[in-house]
């Protein structure tokens, strides 16, 4: 009796998952299915399964210029924001952790409520601020208008990985003559590795996913970053349905293999992030 | 020691007192955070403010005339449409997200086969970057080339496609679903790692006092992972109410302003050129915001 039980629930327990999969695969099926199908062939099959395998669209996503000149700033932009982020978050949730001086608290009461601050409050003077200082339309004003929101996450994200490492160790180096220096470099550096490579991934993927604030301060397609690039694609004429989900399946490769290369990093990040914070 | 030389020495401890060579490192690690966060956080912030009490507009700087734009946007019928459907969409969403999220934890949490690999599944949603997502929506909801209208029409459901996007009916409910979809996994996956903090022995305690399934969630689960709901709950409410994206790929708003939410309608002034009235669209968002920082504070002193 138990037994037949037990196996009813195993077995619907495993038909949830199996319906759960088809239900969080199915868009990036479908994002495959129309990128192998030719622009004429969009229209005319209705068919939910075969797919056609054809890579036109693949070949004109890598000849179009557009893509290519939007892929290139968006790496120069993730990197380079990414790396100065990192830098500044260590720095802050550092001193806002390990030392101890007046007005800390305060301190840090400022970057969670940056953190909290979405992007929709702040592009508007944004974009006027970024004009005003002659750095709309470049790769440069960007890159600043990223670290706004890039430097208050990762900091926040790392003030909880300094919370989770013993301080005792660096008070103990201290002890032995180590400067604070020393200290933060030679012991706090290797603890906090994990929550750098946390803090990495999440940022990099932020600026890489971004689409307000690149969508208001670079207008000019020199300069555009892959997902404004990839939305004005729908804007024209002929609707390239097929051309616009091969640009996407290459925009998402990167970031999806980063999220699952890094799977133990990215969900350690967000629980430092949500519960010890 | 002569008595101007105490009081310098007073004074300098007075002042070193205040920069300890602690305090003074402090500051200085902290100072990058700061630059950037005055220059891009505060200042645009305050400006912004100040822009909200002007008529400026791309090419005038403009006058200052008070309350002018805030009586405008209350006085504008869309203003009010995108506060009601910001209401309808986040609460749906939220409440979807919340369902899925702890339905889905629960799940993971029992005896299973490659739990990794479950839970690497329940994360593609997440990882998949935003954009992407919602231009696959765009196009699984679409009256030619979309799955839901082929599939649709394949089991006989419906005779002619249906515009998801495009018809006042379905709109909201469509966007909303998507939005669910991408937002799961976080809810998902932090309510799976609280469910996986709270200590076996409570359950076989309670098994053996003859707790029922039920009551073993109610009063062990529940209160296990309360902390994490909340937290998960006002992050992701924060994110919700702002996202662009969401409804910008897919409806843009549309059709006329079924889907305009908050942010879409300060899109939408702006690029009339209006700054001032923008800025005092995209400020109305800040109450709300207050309001949920002030919380998370409160939750992050706490712990």
């Amino acid at each position: 009796m138990i037994t037949t039980k037990n196996k009813f629930y195993v077995f619907y327990k495993y038909l949830t998952l199996f319906v759960l999969g088809i239900f969080i695969l199915f868009p990036l099926y479908w994002m495959l299915n129309l990128s192998f199908r030719s622009q004429s062939s969009l229209y005319t099959r209705f068919t939910l399964l075969p797919l056609d395998l054809n890579l036109q669209n693949y070949r004109l996503a890598i000849e179009n210029d557009f893509f290519l000149t939007s892929l290139r700033n968006t790496v120069i932009i993730c990197f380079s924001s990414t790396l100065i982020a990192i830098l500044f978050s260590l720095m802050a949730a550092y001193s806002l952790t390990i030392l101890k001086y007046k007005g800390r608290d305060t301190l840090g009461k400022i970057i969670i409520v940056a953190f909290l601050t979405p992007g929709a409050i702040l592009f508007i003077p944004m974009a006027v601020i970024v004009a005003n200082i002659n750095l709309s339309n470049t790769l440069k004003g960007l890159v600043l208008v990223y670290l706004s929101f890039l430097v208050p996450l990762g900091t926040y994200l790392l003030i909880g990985f300094f919370k989770s490492i013993p301080v005792e160790l660096e008070e103990a180096a201290r002890i032995d003559g180590a400067s604070r220096l020393q200290a933060l470099i030679l012991i706090l550096l290797p603890l906090i590795a994990p929550g750098l490579v946390s803090v990495g991934i999440l940022t990099f993927t932020g600026a890489y996913n971004e689409l307000l604030y690149a969508l208001v301060i670079n207008t000019d397609p020199a300069v555009r970053t892959l997902p404004v690039t990839i939305v004005w694609l729908t804007n024209s004429e002929e609707s390239p349905w097929g051309l616009m989900m091969a640009c996407s399946a290459i925009a998402a490769l990167p970031i999806m293999i980063l999220y699952f290369a890094g799977q133990r990093f990215v969900v350690e990040g967000l629980q430092t992030g949500s519960v010890k914070g | 020691m002569s008595k101007s030389e105490k009081v310098l020495k007073r004074q300098n401890n007075k002042i070193f007192g205040l920069l300890k060579p602690d305090s003074l490192f402090g500051y200085f690690m902290i100072l990058p955070a700061l630059v950037v966060l005055s220059f891009f956080f505060a200042y645009p912030l305050i400006y912004e403010i100040y822009i909200s009490f002007t008529d400026k507009t791309l090419s005038n700087d403009g006058d200052f005339i008070g309350f002018k734009n805030y009586i405008r946007l209350l006085d504008n019928p869309e203003f009010v449409t995108a506060i009601f459907n910001s209401a309808v969409y986040v609460s749906f969403v939220q409440i979807g997200k919340f369902t899925l999220g702890l339905g889905i934890a629960i799940l993971l949490n029992q005896k299973l086969r490659a739990r990794g690999l479950w839970r690497g599944l329940v994360l593609v949603p997440y990882a998949i970057p935003g954009f992407v997502a919602f231009l696959i929506w765009r196009l699984i909801y679409h009256t030619e080339v979309g799955a839901l209208n082929v599939f649709l029409q394949k089991i006989g459901l419906i005779d002619a496609p249906i515009s998801f996007l495009g018809e006042r009916d379905w709109a909201m409910a469509s966007v909303i679903f998507s939005t669910i979809w991408r937002g799961f996994p976080f809810w998902a996956i932090m309510f799976l790692a609280a469910l996986q903090a709270v200590p076996k022995e409570l359950y076989e305690a309670a098994a053996v006092d003859g707790a029922n399934a039920w009551h073993r969630f109610r009063n062990i689960s529940l209160p296990g992972i309360r902390p994490v709901i909340l937290i998960v709950f006002m992050l992701s409410t924060i994110s919700t109410i702002n996202s662009f994206e969401a409804i910008w790929l897919q409806t843009a708003g549309g059709p006329s302003d079924a889907t305009v939410i908050l942010p879409i309608f300060a899109y939408r002034s702006l690029t009339s050129f209006n700054i001032g009235e923008a800025s005092a669209a995209a400020l109305s968002l800040v109450p709300i915001s207050i309001v949920f920082s002030v919380l998370i504070l409160r939750k992050l002193r706490k712990d």
